[in-house]
């Protein structure tokens, strides 16, 4: 080895010749590719970054918030501003009272940093807040006024700048950063979390390469409709989630519903439908707004709203489809039900069984029998049964396959001690 | 419905077996129908994997009567319910296992986790299934608590074959189809049917089990990670204006010297003096007391306050005298009576502390005012019962709304 090292690099030549092979190691090690891989933090990142809304990353040291905001800032065309919070002084962000000649006269000035007036001046740009949190107190306070008035002393950033802030979470922050309640609620609120494999193929010399979502124009109306729909038909449901403050101390400066975040909840939804990007983007977004539990609950109606209509089904029960998923299709089956027990004419007695039917003929068949029972029991005494029941015979033998389960299992229950 | 041919997957059986499930079970059949049977003759029996599909053995299906084939499709929608390979991750990567035998044991634990209370109220119980009772251990604990309780030895070597899938231990197996395979749910479809099936129990508590209803709530409201928010709240109440580190512009700046006519403000530290107060009143267990007192002077040490300037202060009906905590023996706590903490806010404000920080489980008295600093109260729940056996209608006050209130339990997180 010491011999192979010499012919190479002379060692009684220091300096130059040794830092040039230096600087070759290094080119070599970022000689790295990318491949395309789904990012769902990214995407989500991107959509909410779209929709102007300020964003607060939340993150352990040294996950790749930056490099994240890179790509970001890459993908969306904006020149990226990093400023490290924990390195500056409140006067940096509320500007710095410069004494004039004439204070009496002409006022005290407040004249703001160097990066805020080439931002202004460029009228668009990504300016990311890093460090948030290990920044001593007052430097946090001016910061939030530039995150939330968008003002830097006498500056207003231009509307083409997007502002996104990180921040180390409570666990691993050294110091007592911490919003306050009106504060959180102004934020979509992402974790940002390493992938155990994109870190490992990443050093292995191959980076993820996010494909970013692009907002589609042609949907855009239909887009906004049902976002619409889908935060009123929800919140008329559950009145009691228009607006909750937090209470206890474990989701104190997190995400939490009002009417406020509804309405960053309604434009998110709007962007992610025009991006047509996965549940699971939407999912991080709507809880990062309004917090997990109302995310969540709103997270399901909206799967409930993609079940087709009971009325459509009934129409047309030959031309019906039905959802693959188990649980989705007694859902649908037990809404088509209802719909028969609203208002039951036998037109659409009849559809329903045409429906179960169709569903036992599709898929797994234990669905139907709950919804079978049901329908049965609302036949009126001049309804004749119809011939399609004949074919439900599959479900009516596994029902008492059932049965006899049960009264096995409660004899074999009684049995023991 | 029925097989024809020998050795076929029997459909008709496993149908019925999950329409007796989900009969019994009424709260999990969102879930029970959400997974997707999948016929597999690698696995020994039933196998599920995190995207919800359920591998089947014919064999299994065939030799099980129906009744027990019920109790396993509970038991296998019951893993992918509790985040048995989430879990299971987590709780590998702490404590660095590795290799197919660990997986087997978290296997075990997460079936003591379930079988504890999932069979019986018209559910069979399967032979030969893994409890924590066969193990030798107490019924009612976590996977986790489970894991750190057992080692596989010679008389466990018999459930080798034992195999619910990665659903159950988080390690993928060579016959599982994958993220990318046919009907997988995603992330998002993962979480609602969760929540679905939490708030189904929430909204009609009566017929679930207890076991399940603590899971209900854990998924709707998980528990607070009590150290983690006591830190904080001292962390935010020592940092606060008028203590800690901060900017101000009583003195100038260093920078103030190369900017003749910019006024700047300069940094000023000044250590916070935290006091906490000990409720040491009978109703108090030692341990309690001992876990988050350690807690308490680990923080406001680690944040900046000088050790001398940490004091602590035990309190019963009166309070006693005030200890600094810069000694390197315990720190002695005298009590054992009834609780009156108006003396012990009124003994510490007296060493004229930035923060106050209570240890209590709040059967006493509050002081009516609000004190001239910051107040953290720790909090020992207590539930039911009443606490004056002379006056049953007695119910202590709430902490007051000027305190920040961190409930400490024994989940840790």
């Amino acid at each position: 080895m010491p011999s192979y090292a010499s012919t190479t690099l002379p060692a009684d030549q220091p300096g130059a010749p040794q830092l040039a092979v230096a600087d070759t190691l290094l080119t070599l090690l970022r000689d790295t590719t990318t491949e395309p891989r789904a990012d769902v933090q990214l995407e989500a990142l991107t959509l909410a970054v779209a929709a102007d809304l300020p964003v607060l990353l939340w993150g352990e040291p040294g996950i790749g918030k930056t490099a994240a905001l890179t790509q970001l800032a890459t993908a969306l065309d904006l020149p990226l501003t990093t400023v490290i919070a924990s390195v500056h002084e409140p006067s940096d962000f509320s500007g710095l009272p410069v004494v004039g000649d004439d204070p009496a006269v002409q006022g005290v000035p407040m004249a703001p940093p160097d990066w805020a007036v080439r931002l202004v001046r460029a009228g668009r740009g990504l300016l990311f807040l890093d460090e948030l949190s290990t920044a001593p107190p007052a430097v946090q306070a001016a910061l939030l006024r530039l995150v939330l008035e968008r003002r830097i002393g006498a500056l207003r950033l231009p509307p083409g700048v997007r502002i996104v802030a990180a921040a180390n979470p409570r666990s691993s922050a050294a110091d007592g950063w911490e919003l306050s309640p009106p504060l959180a609620n102004r934020f979509v609120h992402l974790q940002w979390e390493h992938d155990h494999d994109v870190v490992v193929r990443g050093l292995g010399g191959t980076w993820p390469r996010a494909t970013l979502p692009a907002l589609d124009p042609e949907r855009l109306p239909g887009a906004v409709a049902f976002a619409r729909r889908a935060v009123c038909e929800f919140l008329v449901a559950r009145p009691g989630l228009v607006h909750r403050l937090p209470n206890g101390e474990s989701r104190r400066g997190g995400a939490w519903p009002s009417p406020r975040s509804w309405e960053a909840t309604l434009r998110l939804i709007a962007f992610a439908t025009a991006a047509g990007s996965a549940r699971d983007v939407l999912s991080l977004l709507v809880r990062g707004t309004v917090g997990d539990g109302p995310g969540l609950e709103l997270l399901a109606s909206l799967d409930r709203m993609d079940l087709p209509d009971p009325e459509t089904l009934l129409a047309d029960p030959a031309g019906a489809e039905l959802p693959e998923r188990g649980d989705l299709r007694q859902a649908v089956l037990d809404g088509v039900v209802a719909a028969v027990r609203r208002r039951p004419e036998r037109a659409r007695w009849d559809a329903a069984w045409a429906l179960l039917v169709r569903a036992m003929e599709t898929g797994a068949p234990d669905v139907v029998v709950v919804p079978a029972t049901t329908l049965a029991s609302l036949r009126r005494e001049d309804w004749d049964v119809p011939a399609a029941i004949e074919r439900l015979a599959g479900a009516v033998s596994l029902s008492r396959r059932a049965d006899a389960a049960a009264r096995l299992a409660a004899g074999t229950a009684g049995a023991r001690p | 419905m029925t097989a024809d041919a020998p050795g076929a997957l029997d459909l008709g059986k496993l149908f019925a077996a999950r329409l007796h499930a989900a009969r019994a079970r009424p709260y999990l059949a969102t879930a029970l129908f959400a997974l997707r049977p999948v016929e597999s003759r690698a696995v020994p029996t039933m196998g599920v994997d995190r995207y919800w599909r359920c591998y089947v053995s014919p064999a299994f299906v065939d030799r099980t009567p129906p009744a027990e084939l019920a109790a396993v499709w509970v038991h296998e929608v019951s893993h992918l319910l509790r985040d048995h390979h989430g879990r299971s991750e987590r709780y590998a990567r702490e404590h660095r296992l590795t290799g197919p035998a660990e997986r087997l044991r978290m296997n075990i634990a997460a079936d003591c986790e379930i079988n504890d209370d999932v069979y019986g109220d018209g559910l069979a119980h399967p032979e030969d299934c893994v409890t924590p009772h066969r193990l030798g251990l107490r019924e009612g604990e976590l996977m986790e608590d489970y894991l750190r309780q057992f080692r596989l030895g010679p008389d466990l070597e018999r459930l080798a074959w034992l195999d619910c899938g990665s659903g159950a231990d988080g390690l993928d197996r060579g016959w599982e189809l994958g993220p990318d395979g046919a009907h997988g749910l995603s992330e998002q479809e993962r979480d609602a049917i969760r929540f679905r099936v939490a708030q189904g129990i929430k909204g009609a508590p009566g017929s679930a089990p207890q076991g399940w209803r603590r899971w209900a709530e854990e998924v709707l409201h998980p528990p607070q990670p009590w150290r983690q928010l006591l830190g904080s709240a001292l962390r935010s109440a020592i940092s606060g204006p008028g203590a800690g580190e901060d900017y101000h512009y009583g003195r100038p700046a260093r920078r103030s010297a190369g900017l003749p006519r910019v006024v700047l403000p300069s940094l000023r530290r000044r250590p916070p003096r935290v006091c906490v107060v000990v409720d040491t009143s009978g109703s108090v267990s030692d341990a309690e007391l001992g876990s988050a007192l350690l807690e308490v002077a680990a923080i406001s040490r680690a944040v900046g306050g000088r050790r001398d300037l940490v004091s602590v202060l035990s309190c019963d009906a009166a309070a006693q005298t005030v200890q600094p905590v810069c000694r390197t023996e315990g720190i002695e706590l005298v009590g054992g009576g009834g609780t009156d903490l108006r003396t012990g806010f009124a003994r510490a404000l007296r060493t004229r502390p930035d923060v106050v920080v209570v240890l209590t489980d709040g059967q006493t008295p509050w002081p009516a005012e609000r004190p001239a600093c910051r107040t953290v109260v720790g909090l020992f729940p207590r539930t039911g019962g009443s606490y004056d056996e002379n006056d049953p209608a007695y119910r202590p006050d709430a902490p007051p709304a000027w305190a920040r209130v961190v409930t400490i339990g024994s989940a840790t997180g």
